[in-house]
């Protein structure tokens, strides 16, 4: 871009009055701003006022964008030209590809494109561009809340037909991913029912069965426990009914050597992998949640494992475990 | 004095820089009449008056800055074509910094602000950025509780739809996203509950149930990591200004003696640039939001060893010094007549 001339030295846009910027008091952080990008605001302020809505429009407004991706009325402003100039959306969505990975975290960039896509209502190739920009940035908050929106917003079967397979691959990649796990959450329960995913109860038996295979893949990943636990409240599941499962992940290793030595292969209650860190904080802690929700007897075994957290292995929280204690005591009373 | 040409990108907010730069001020006492002069915070509040603009059918609000104002143009009026019209994220931030420099506040045009509270409603309870569309998410429906608290008048707010817009962005791990469906995260989930219990008496069905609320300490406990700073969501990596979001929230839940206030103190510490500012994780470059965020989070937290730690106290619902949040309080709102 730094080749290209100023507009105030191109003879085609000779006939548009640059308009400075206003400073009447003196301005609180001013900028020191580049001569290319004075240049571009002045011809912007100078279109805005005669309201032109043309092709050159669009060029200006690219110019201005590229150097500042935050420049909330350029944005806007190429937008409304871009509807009145009937322009082929789909010539400017292929551009927004380039910028929004460019500038992956700019709201500006997201919005133009929700905007674009409301009116294209052509949201599959989004999909795919989506699963690119995630290759870039696995977490990006912008990129994640996107596809939820074109899912939600265009509810179309086709759609939501690839979601699991996708969510299961951005999970090979990283396990510890929360944005992929809430991705699930969000396609299995948020949303509606999907096409095979009428028998409920089922559902929520293949979801216990993904996680806990991927729990006992990685047992220390809090993504993954807290899917656990969402899966469990949303179908008003007890965590004592999960209780085998845990058993193993909530004590050290040597505790269960015996079982596996049996060559018991419980596909239904898979154990921790042989190097897994044990025991597992979120697995005590959720054993404790357990014997807490049963009560009676069972709430001296809760204090007790929040006690072994406090004291030892989640000393950072000790003043929460002790809360735990606290209100669980004082329940009983 | 002035910002190099690379940070182009803050002058869409500049008033939203402007606030985190007054408010490191405010908490760290160096507004006081004998650091900073009379006529220094005179100024400053006359560039914030000028970028209050009108609007007959649109209502009153605060511009980000002058970015879009031309020289020639009528600077306190906009139009759907002016392409200059008030945001209602600088709208929050400028009455607070207002009331960081003590303005008297008598060239609020209150009535002006409600309508345009009430014309940036969506129909989904969410509020627009501006009153010509823009985003929507929590950040906007917080500054739409401040500015209507600060007021001390609701009726530019349709609360009901707002609630239901709020808990339509609580997820399972008991956190909020910023939008519906999106994941939990630190920022909106303590513009949700500042919302919530920003809201009047009396709105008993926006507040939290018990399982609820427990729910969301327990995440919010859970984002605590290792190194003492705050996560802004599940497996990220600390990042100093989710030690305010996150630990504000907790104090808004009144849990706020759960949080480990030690090596919080010990994380924020290891932000601190050699030559000024504080920044998101060791050994990244510091900026004003970062800066301010961490002593708004040291001033929830203040860690019992070590006068310099010492700042003033902070209302976490209002995101300011206690004593400005009083004064907010008391100018802002329509005087009795």
């Amino acid at each position: 871009m730094e080749d290209e001339p100023l507009f105030a030295d191109r003879p085609e846009w000779a006939d548009v009055v640059p308009l400075e910027q206003y400073e009447g008091v003196i301005p609180l952080a001013p900028i020191f701003y580049t001569n290319e990008y004075k240049d571009a605001t002045n011809y912007f302020r100078g279109i805005v006022k005669t309201g032109e809505m043309s092709p050159r429009v669009l060029d200006l407004t690219e110019n201005i964008i590229r150097q500042n991706p935050a420049h909330y009325s350029a944005w806007q402003y190429r937008y409304k030209t871009l509807i009145f100039l009937n322009a082929p959306l789909d010539v400017e969505l292929r551009l927004m590809d380039e910028l929004a990975v460019k500038y992956l975290k700019t709201y500006q960039v997201w919005h133009h494109r929700r905007l674009l896509v409301q009116q294209t209502k052509n949201p599959a190739p989004e999909l795919e561009f989506i699963a690119d920009s995630l290759q870039i940035d696995t977490k990006n908050y912008h990129t994640w809340s996107y596809r939820q929106w074109i899912l939600a917003h265009f509810n179309d079967d086709a759609l939501w037909s690839r979601e699991l397979e996708f969510v299961e691959s951005m999970l090979n990649y990283d396990l510890r991913n929360n944005s992929a796990w809430h991705h699930r959450f969000f396609v299995v329960f948020q949303s509606g029912v999907r096409k095979g995913d009428e028998d409920r109860a089922e559902v929520v038996r293949r979801e216990l069965t993904f996680v806990k295979t991927k729990i006992s893949t990685a047992p220390n990943n809090a993504s993954a426990w807290n899917y656990l636990r969402g899966v469990l409240d949303h179908s008003k599941t007890p965590y004592s009914s999960l209780k085998s499962f845990v058993t193993p992940y909530s004590v050290p290793h040597s505790s269960h050597q015996d079982v596996t030595s049996e060559d018991i292969v419980d596909l239904e209650n898979p154990l921790p992998s042989p190097g897994a860190q044990l025991p597992c904080v979120a697995a005590i802690e959720f054993m404790a949640d357990a014997h807490e929700s049963n009560g009676g007897d069972d709430l001296m075994r809760a204090t007790e494992l929040w006690r072994s957290l406090a004291d030892e292995h989640d000393t950072m929280r000790k003043k929460y475990w002790e809360y735990r204690i606290k209100e669980a005591l004082q329940n009983v009373r | 004095m002035g910002l190099p040409g690379s940070q182009v990108e803050i002058d869409p907010s500049k008033l939203a820089l402007a606030f985190y730069c007054l408010g490191t001020l405010d908490l760290t006492g160096q507004l006081a009449d004998q650091n900073t002069r009379e006529s220094e915070k005179e100024l400053w509040r006359q560039w914030i008056w000028a970028q209050q603009t009108r609007s007959e059918r649109h209502g009153t609000g605060f511009r980000p800055g002058n970015y879009m104002t031309a020289i020639d143009g009528p600077v306190d009026v906009y139009s759907e074509k002016s392409e200059n019209p008030p945001q209602i994220i600088t709208t929050y931030t400028a009455l607070l910094s207002l009331a960081i420099l003590r303005d008297d506040f008598t060239k609020l045009d209150r009535e002006g602000i409600i309508k345009f509270l009430q014309v940036c409603q969506n129909p989904d309870g969410s509020f627009s950025s501006e009153p010509f569309g823009g985003d929507a998410d929590l950040r906007t429906m917080y500054c739409a509780f401040v500015i209507s608290s600060m007021l001390n008048d609701w009726s530019g707010i349709r609360l009901p739809d707002a609630f239901k817009f709020i808990k339509s962005c609580r997820t399972y791990e008991g956190g909020y996203g910023q939008i519906p469906f999106a994941e939990s995260s630190g920022g909106p989930t303590y513009c949700a509950l500042a919302s919530i219990y920003l809201a009047p008496e009396g709105d008993e069905a926006a507040k939290l149930s018990d399982s609820e609320r427990k729910q969301t300490i327990r995440w919010l406990i859970q984002n605590q990591e290792p190194s003492g700073g705050f996560r802004g969501r599940t497996n990220k990596e600390a990042d100093a200004c989710y030690c305010f979001w996150c630990g504000a929230s907790l104090s808004i839940l009144k849990a706020r003696e759960l949080t480990c206030e030690l090596s919080l103190s010990r994380f924020i510490a290891s932000c601190q640039f050699k030559f000024g500012g504080i920044s998101k994780a060791p050994n990244e470059h510091p900026d004003p939001y970062h800066t301010y965020l961490s002593l708004a989070a040291v001033a929830v937290y203040p860690p019992s060893n070590g006068q310099s730690w010492q700042l003033q106290s902070l209302d976490p619902l209002l995101n300011a010094n206690e004593e400005t949040s009083k004064w907010a309080r008391e100018h802002i709102p329509q005087p009795a007549s």
